[in-house]
């Protein structure tokens, strides 16, 4: 899942402070699940931001949308944002985005800061898996991220930074190649981590799509 | 078994037990929304309004719409509110339970604009399209003498403009030529009007009409009454093959056009300088229309107006169930009479198992949503929900659904699945050696009736030649295609409806681009790619099916 992290609240007092009436909109797909950004949180923050805004009369609505990474879901809130003057969005940099389009003539604010793709360790504590990097090395790596977690995403390590398991930036940063180094001969296929793969094609980083394939024909026909 | 997930279900019905488990009963409101307050859209109001419901228009209401002559009486009636200054802004919901949000005040640059939200049991749209003049096309300047249709319908209407072509130039009368169907394809519409404006030329005392016309379309009711009238009245028609050579002269304060056409019979060029020259007009769809669409989600046709053509549905419906389309006297009456159908009393009883979602598989991906052709689905408490009145079992979305959490409540999954099996079962013994074992996913519109006709009247075809029978084609899964080559299968055909024929509208067309992809990826697993093939057939084309079984067994031996 997509993971999350509510802003400092004095960064958002600041954002909202020169609005009268804020709809604070909540997603219930990622940012719901890493609690940051789902039906509790926008109440919390929304009675956070009341208490805050007393005396001003701010005032703050809210709704928690099924996803805002989906023009339909947002549609859902056509007939509502035209009482408000902006709209605070707790999902992530996407479904800010997105909201943003559908309403291009409103302010459109983030409320709260997105970390990264990863795993849930227990509630409430997330952990960085996935860089997207768009060319998964996963198979040869014995399902470890050298992108995500060598801290120079080497495809072929370990560097000799390498540290008694641990990364040259810091004691507590294991080192992604001695866990992958680990985990193949766990398997009994270390011998694989001789295999040297071609780097990455990192100018890929720039704003991607994604058609899956036997949907080119119908997106033509569809959108034509 | 009810679809409680519905929000229009209202009670369970008492019937038998079995007939009790497969209808339900829903409600449907019995308020009505024409959009498009010009002389159809308010034809068809009366119309909806006298079987008793009421009945909502939005829209500017055209001059034409006097010429409809209902608008007083529906007005008594109570039964008809006309908002003028209303357009619909979103829709929600589906037949029976439209939910409609309609905007006041919208698109007059109006600063306040008010939104209120109103439930309808049915929607009927009456386009306004609106005319270009084809005048280049006939390499034509517009003035005072060469005038649009639109233009010369506007001046038999003012007394005004009526008193100076009858007066002509010399006070005796005037001579009209107007030129239709070298510019376009044509349209019955257009031949009505050429004709109408014709005969009241005629009419006039010493005027004289003349008709050019290339391509006439006369297929609808009163054309032909129309043509002989005018020609009894003495209107004088020309078909020749190619357009008119047209001369038009505008030097030197001369303002004058001659037409000339070669007649085939006598073989002489055949002039005319007529006082008027009327040129034909096109249709023009509009973005006021196609927005329309978009927001009712409904499809238009080729050329962009509404609705879509399609010969499995009756004139006047949409793609959408509940939602109607008048182009016509003949649409508003076929509008009124289906939509009392759909109405009735109130309730309607449905079959329930059509097409079901599983809701503890759905994750509300939009994907059924987005493929249904006759938007028929919804959601709601955070699961997709299939309306038991709008759907129309073609298994599109089960197919698409990347969960497989809808079933059809006549072809579930595991149903084709062991159909599938048996026909490869059954296939392997009767085959005999030599011959490859081909599966034939038969769409029950067309390929189906097609498949057992050829095998009444005798047409050859392997031993090893297996149907499975399906709803649409659009509901040959790619996991279905897998499976039949998995079982054992030589071959694989995927036999749909003719495009432009599907009964779902593009059930074909998804059956197509899976079949597309599924055989750019049996190379890469190491099968030939022309062990499966698409085909299109229509249900009376027996011979040619077992034909196209035929070749397909011979390429694949």
């Amino acid at each position: 899942m997509i993971v999350a992290e509510r802003k400092p609240f004095d960064e958002i007092r600041n954002m909202v402070s020169n609005y009268k009436k804020v709809l604070t909109v909540g997603c219930g797909t990622c940012v719901a699940v890493c609690l940051a950004g789902g039906s509790k949180e926008v109440e919390t923050l929304n009675a956070e931001l009341n208490l805050a805004f007393k005396k001003d009369g701010i005032e703050f609505g809210a709704e928690t949308l099924e996803r805002q990474c989906d023009m339909e879901f947002l549609a859902e809130l056509d007939n509502k944002v035209d009482q408000y003057d902006c709209l605070l969005s707790m999902a992530c940099g996407a479904g800010i985005q997105f909201l943003a389009e559908r309403f291009p003539n409103k302010p459109v604010l983030p409320a709260v800061n997105t970390s990264f793709i990863g795993v849930n360790l227990d509630v409430g504590w997330y952990e960085e898996k996935c860089r997207a990097c768009g060319q998964c090395v996963l198979a040869m790596t014995g399902g470890v991220c050298p992108v995500t977690m060598c801290a120079k995403s080497l495809f072929n390590g370990p560097c000799g930074g390498t540290n008694k398991t641990s990364c040259e930036i810091h004691t507590d940063q294991p080192c992604a190649w001695f866990k992958i180094y680990e985990r193949l001969s766990g398997q009994g296929r270390l011998a694989q981590i001789m295999t040297v793969s071609p780097p990455n094609d990192w100018s890929n980083q720039k704003p991607r799509k994604v058609i899956q394939p036997g949907y080119e024909e119908r997106i033509k026909a569809m959108h034509s | 078994m009810t679809t409680d997930k519905c929000t229009n279900v209202t009670e369970k019905c008492a019937d038998t037990k079995e007939n009790c488990d497969n209808m339900v009963d829903i409600s449907i409101s019995k308020d009505v929304l024409v959009i498009g307050a010009g002389s159809f859209g308010l034809e068809a109001a009366g119309k909806i309004a006298a079987q008793g419901y009421s009945v909502s228009v939005i829209g500017v209401k055209t001059a034409c719409a006097r010429q409809s002559g209902c608008t007083s009486k529906m007005l008594e009636t109570g039964k008809v509110n006309i908002m003028q200054d209303v357009a619909i802004d979103s829709l929600a919901g589906v037949t029976g339970d439209f939910r409609a949000t309609l905007i006041k005040n919208a698109g007059n640059g109006a600063e306040y604009s008010e939104k209120v939200e109103k439930v309808f049991g049915a929607i009927v749209v009456a386009p306004q399209y609106s005319y270009s003049t084809l005048n280049k096309k006939y390499g034509l300047t517009l003035n005072d003498k060469v005038v649009s249709q639109s233009q010369f319908e506007a001046m038999i209407a003012d007394p005004e403009s009526q008193k100076k072509i009858l007066n002509g130039v010399n006070g005796n009368g005037s001579t009209v030529a107007f030129l239709t169907g070298f510019a376009q394809e044509g349209d019955p519409t257009s031949t009505s009007r050429v004709l109408t404006s014709a005969l009241a030329v005629q009419n006039m005392e010493n005027c004289n009409a003349y008709i050019y016309a290339g391509n006439v379309k006369v297929g609808a009711k009163g054309l032909e009454r129309l043509f002989t009238q005018g020609r009894h009245a003495g209107v004088v028609c020309f078909k020749p093959s190619q357009m008119p050579t047209i001369e038009q002269n505008l030097n030197d304060g001369v303002n004058t056009v001659k037409i000339t056409i070669k007649d085939p019979v006598v073989r002489t060029d055949v002039e005319l300088t007529p006082d008027y020259v009327v040129v034909e007009e096109a249709v023009v769809v509009g973005q006021q229309n196609l927005d329309i669409a978009s927001t009712l989600r409904i499809d238009t046709d080729l050329y962009g107006f509404l609705p879509s053509n399609n010969v499995h549905r009756f004139p006047a419906k949409s793609n959408r169930d509940g939602i109607f389309v008048v182009n016509n006297s003949l649409d508003a009456a076929n509008a009124a009479l289906k939509l009392k159908e759909l109405i009735g009393n109130g309730i309607k009883r449905v079959a329930a198992n059509k097409a079901k979602v599983d809701e503890d598989r759905c994750v509300i991906c939009l994907t059924c949503y987005r493929s249904c052709p006759h938007g028929a689905i919804f959601w709601q408490n955070g699961a997709a929900a299939i309306s038991p009145a709008a759907c129309q079992g073609c298994g599109i979305c089960a197919s698409e659904c990347p969960m497989d959490a809808i079933q059809l409540g006549d072809f579930t999954d595991d149903s084709l699945r062991t159909s599938i099996k048996d026909a490869v079962v059954s296939a392997k013994d009767n085959q005999k050696d030599g011959q490859p074992l081909i599966v034939a996913f038969c769409c029950k519109n067309s390929a189906l009736e097609a498949c057992e006709a050829a095998t009444k009247f005798g047409h050859e075809m392997p031993q090893g030649f297996r149907m499975v029978k399906v709803p649409c084609a659009g509901k040959v899964d790619v996991e279905f295609i897998m499976k039949a080559f998995v079982e054992g299968a030589d071959g694989v055909m995927v036999a749909a409806c003719h495009e432009g024929n599907c009964k779902a509208e593009r059930g074909n067309i998804y059956a197509k681009w899976r079949v597309n992809e599924i055989q750019k990826r049996l190379e890469k697993m190491g099968l030939e790619k022309n062990r499966l093939i698409f085909t299109t057939i229509a249900s009376n084309m027996a011979k040619e099916f077992a034909g196209k079984v035929n070749a397909f067994a011979a390429a694949i031996k």
